[in-house]
């Protein structure tokens, strides 16, 4: 027999021995969002004038789940040992906004015609062999004070239910690499600029990152803690004599700490050290009391300085920082009735401050919602009052309409010249809908007409089609 | 900082008062000896219509009166020690009741002795109403048969078998039942019951070892049926606060940062797209962004009051729209020696975006010295803003020490050379450096 008959004579026997079934499940989000509206500009003549931007997105989302075989599930949601995950977004503009938009070497990410970009897409393991869990791919990771998007791998090693190591490296996620948004990329540099000073070759440079964390406290249990390590560096494009061959663009330490006390008192502490500049640059500290049934206090305290991409000379302007002080109260008035009072104090250490505060109410009743709340702010960078009406009612088992009137009158701080505009009065009105088209397909339209004190009408639509199916 | 000191003083004392009222509340609830938890500490006084929808249960009972008498949870709920599936209906059959009740059917109003348990129908069925019901009479409502007891199938998941083997006594979870008459949907156990063992110590926390999982074992929060409607529900499935503090309440959209970021925990309920759908800056949520907003998000962003960058990367998106809308000069890409041109307005003289003596004096030359109203206080109040229009080499125009670009003015504050941020920027990244200073000189120093 030759080989190749003997190749297929095994290739025919492994397909048609019976192996175990396994019953993967794979969920596709479909959602596409068309909006047109109209986006205020300074026009040469020296008016303001309206330009039209028409703009279509559309998120694919597929998850396929229960990859595992069966040997591998284990108790409660175990089954989903092994799973795949992956969000695409394909995003086009038309119309005049885009007329005339910087191009070629110029071109800036987020002003592109169109794009295409996998936000995450990754296999996942949670709790393989009841002690790892990992993630393959590219992947976002978020905590107290640290978010970012990279493309490689992460493992978490449970010595213990309360105590765990984690691993990561890959690729730092940039708008420069293709099918890659800008979203979480570290800020303080511009792909759009062409001085040869600021070095444009470096942004399309890969960035490895590295970085690993040790977890403390069992999920759920009433402490938990994580103390972070992350390094994102990047050769140096086309060094010259005298120059560095690399440079760490980010570089942080963080700790972050949960506390839960009696099921009524919650405190979170969490702060970063900026390995680039030798200090800490975020502070969090939030305490959350339940006082009785149904009412809330929230106090924040935060510390906040800017940071840059370790590339950028904004790390060295960056002289000033901001301490934050935030309360919220919220009290359920019966389980239809919400209300709430919120406060925000900003004190900026290079001088300045401002201050603001809310009340608002919600009602909420089957499908039927009614809110309102008014907002006053005043300080660094203006003034700001206003109201804002919301409502949402079935009128059939399949559709709910909704509207919204907004009303309110700003004051910038710092006066700019001629006709740009320095306050004024701004009234909108929203009206809309949800029709259930059918089993997981709903469609969302929503217009909205503004006037203002420098124009008599701003429009603007929204229309979302949602589409969920699971096989 | 006196200001912030005294502010913080003040609200740490609203704090301390709160606190001390939550803690004394705390201190207040009952707690039954052993295992026993008590409900009265939970959020909400009522369990939540999504997990036990409605339920009619047209029956007058009195649990206390039969405990008095001797009977025990076991003896009348038998099912109850098989019973795996929170789905099983538990009510004792009539079979149960008539060890105790001699219930003749043939006599709807069968008469017995003082002292003996009552055997007439309507001693223990009523109607809708709650009225005790009879069969036959002429009123349409009292047919043949009585009212029977419709249970809608609670969205949960329970195994009593697993939870008797273990030792946990029924009063353990159904707290005070005993003592009760009818049990209904309000009297059964909630979530801070169960937290009391599903700590993750004693048994597990997995939110999905109770509540109903989608098939990627995320907990399934989309549980709206005709039952739960009836029962009250609105919407979907969202924390009550009982677990860790996060009841979805009107300001959670805007205040989420703290337990939003605790990825694990918001993954057990949401898909991951639920944070890009907001964050990923594409679709401008009413709520956050009013009506109007580009005309008054100037104020905002000088304070950065929403944090602008969870959802925009200043170099990218803002930059992109100021240059679109005319508010940034420099479209070319600030090539040296080429003036920029802005084809929108600003900088034409017909409209200038900042004030006069922002960087110079009104016969154009650049500021020697910072003023009041130069540029160099909002710069170090909030970079931010700058970034939001200007590109790094807007500042090297002036800042760098090439004497070609313009006017050398340093961006350093005294004794730079001195501090941690010196040495920490020199050794990590030097780029950044070069970008204003030559390789070589001693400005690029710092002192160790």
């Amino acid at each position: 027999m030759s080989l190749p008959r003997a190749a297929l004579l095994g290739l025919l026997a492994c397909a048609l021995t019976p192996s175990p079934v396994a019953a993967y499940e794979f969920s596709v989000d479909l959602r596409t969002i068309g909006q047109g509206y109209q986006v205020r500009r300074y026009g040469a003549d020296g008016n303001n004038e309206l330009l039209s931007r028409r703009r279509l997105t559309q998120y694919i989302d597929l998850n396929v789940v229960d990859i595992a075989p069966m040997y591998l599930r284990g108790d409660y949601g175990d089954r989903n040992v092994l799973s795949f995950e992956a969000s695409l977004r394909f995003d086009t503009d038309f119309g005049g906004y885009m007329l005339g938009r910087p191009t070629g070497p110029d071109e800036i990410g987020e002003l592109k015609q169109s794009q295409l970009d996998i936000l995450y897409a990754f296999l996942g393991g949670r709790n393989v062999g009841g002690r790892v869990d990992f993630q393959l791919g590219r992947q976002l990771r978020f905590d107290l004070v640290d978010f970012f998007a990279f493309d490689g791998g992460d493992a978490v090693y449970h010595f213990t239910p309360e105590a765990a190591v984690e691993a990561f490296a890959g690729m730092e996620v940039r708008g420069e690499l293709p099918l890659s948004a800008p979203i979480y990329e570290l800020d303080g540099t511009s792909a759009g600029s062409r001085d040869p000073v600021t070095r444009p070759g470096q942004a399309k440079m890969l960035r490895p990152l590295v970085g690993a964390a040790a977890l403390a406290g069992r999920e759920g249990g009433p402490l938990s803690a994580r103390l972070a390590y992350r390094r994102v560096w990047s050769a140096t494009a086309d060094p010259l004599p005298g120059e560095p061959t690399s440079g760490v663009n980010d570089e942080k330490l963080s700790l972050v700490a949960s506390g839960y006390w009696r099921k009524r008192v919650q405190m979170v502490a969490g702060a970063r050290f900026n390995l680039l500049l030798g200090e800490f640059d975020d502070q969090q500290l939030v305490l959350r009391l339940r006082t009785a049934a149904r009412q809330w206090l929230s106090v924040e305290q935060s510390y906040l300085a800017p940071n840059f991409d370790g590339d950028s000379i904004w790390n060295v302007f960056a002289a000033g920082a901001y301490r934050d002080l935030r309360g919220v109260y919220e009290i359920g008035i019966g389980p239809e009735l919400k209300t709430y009072a919120r406060g925000f104090a900003r004190f900026f250490t290079e001088s300045g401050f401002a201050a603001g505060g809310s009340l608002g109410a919600v009602w909420r009743r089957g499908r039927g919602m009614l809110r309102g709340d008014g907002y006053w702010d005043d300080g660094t960078g203006g003034r700001k009052a206003g109201v804002d009406v919301a409502a949402r009612a079935p009128v059939h088992r399949k559709l709910e309409l909704e509207g919204r009137l907004t009303g309110y009158h700003w004051r910038s701080d710092q006066p700019v010249a001629a006709t740009a505009g320095n306050g004024g009065v701004v009234f909108g009105a929203q009206a809309g809908g949800r029709y259930r088209l059918g089993e997981g397909m709903r469609l969302h339209l929503l217009g909205e007409d503004n006037v203002s004190t420098y124009y008599l009408s701003q429009f603007r639509v929204l229309a979302v089609f949602e589409l969920e199916a699971s096989l | 900082m006196k200001r912030f000191d005294r502010v913080a003083a003040a609200l740490a004392a609203a704090i301390a008062l709160a606190a001390g009222g939550a803690l004394g509340a705390a201190a207040g609830d009952k707690t039954a000896p052993g295992k026993t938890v008590s409900t009265a500490s939970s959020p909400s006084a009522h369990p939540s219509p999504l997990i036990y929808p409605a339920e009619t249960i047209p029956l007058k009972f009195d649990h206390a009166q039969h405990a008095r008498l001797g009977a025990t949870c076991e003896g009348c709920h038998v099912s109850a020690q098989t019973s795996t599936s929170a789905a099983d209906n538990l009510i004792p059959p009539e079979a149960a009741c008539r060890s105790c009740h001699k219930i003749d059917r043939a006599q709807p109003d069968k008469a017995v002795p003082n002292g003996v348990a009552a055997a007439r129908c309507d001693a223990c069925h009523a109607d809708a109403s709650g009225n005790a019901w009879m069969p036959g009479n002429a009123d349409r409502e009292r047919r043949a048969d009585p009212p029977r007891v419709v249970l809608a199938r609670p969205n949960l998941k329970f195994n009593h078998q697993l939870h008797g083997a273990r030792g946990i006594a029924c009063a353990s979870c159904h707290v005070g039942a005993a003592a009760q008459g009818l049990v209904t949907r309000a009297d059964l156990p909630m979530m801070a019951s169960c937290l009391s063992c599903h700590d993750g110590k004693q048994a597990t926390a997995r939110c999905t070892a109770c509540h109903v999982a989608e098939p990627d074992g995320r907990v399934k929060t989309k549980l709206t049926s005709a039952a739960t409607i009836a029962a009250g529900a609105i919407g979907p499935l969202v924390p009550s606060g009982t677990l860790r503090l996060d009841a979805h309440g009107p300001t959670f959209r805007r205040d989420h940062a703290v337990v939003g970021r605790e990825e694990s925990y918001c993954l057990s309920c949401h898909k991951r797209n639920d944070c890009i759908d907001c964050h990923g800056g594409v679709v401008k949520p009413p709520d956050i962004h009013p009506a109007d907003y580009v005309s008054v998000h100037a104020i905002d962003a000088r304070r950065n009051v929403p944090d602008c960058s969870t959802c925009h990367r200043a170099q990218s998106f803002c930059v992109g729209c100021h240059q679109r809308s005319g508010v940034a000069a420099d479209p070319e890409g600030g090539i040296p020696g080429r003036r920029p041109q802005n084809p929108f307005g600003t900088g034409t003289g017909l409209k200038q975006f900042h004030p006069p003596g922002w960087a110079r004096d009104p016969s154009g030359e650049v500021l020697s010295m910072p003023r009041a109203s130069s540029h160099s206080l909002a710069a170090k109040r909030n970079i931010r803003t700058c970034v939001s229009c200007h590109r790094e080499d807007s500042c090297l125009a002036c800042h760098s020490t090439d004497v070609t670009r313009g006017p050398v003015f340093s961006p350093h504050g005294p004794n730079f050379a001195a501090t941690a941020r010196c040495r920490f920027l020199s050794a990590r990244n030097r780029r950044a450096c070069l970008k204003c200073h030559t390789p070589g000189t001693a400005q690029l120093d710092c002192e160790q």
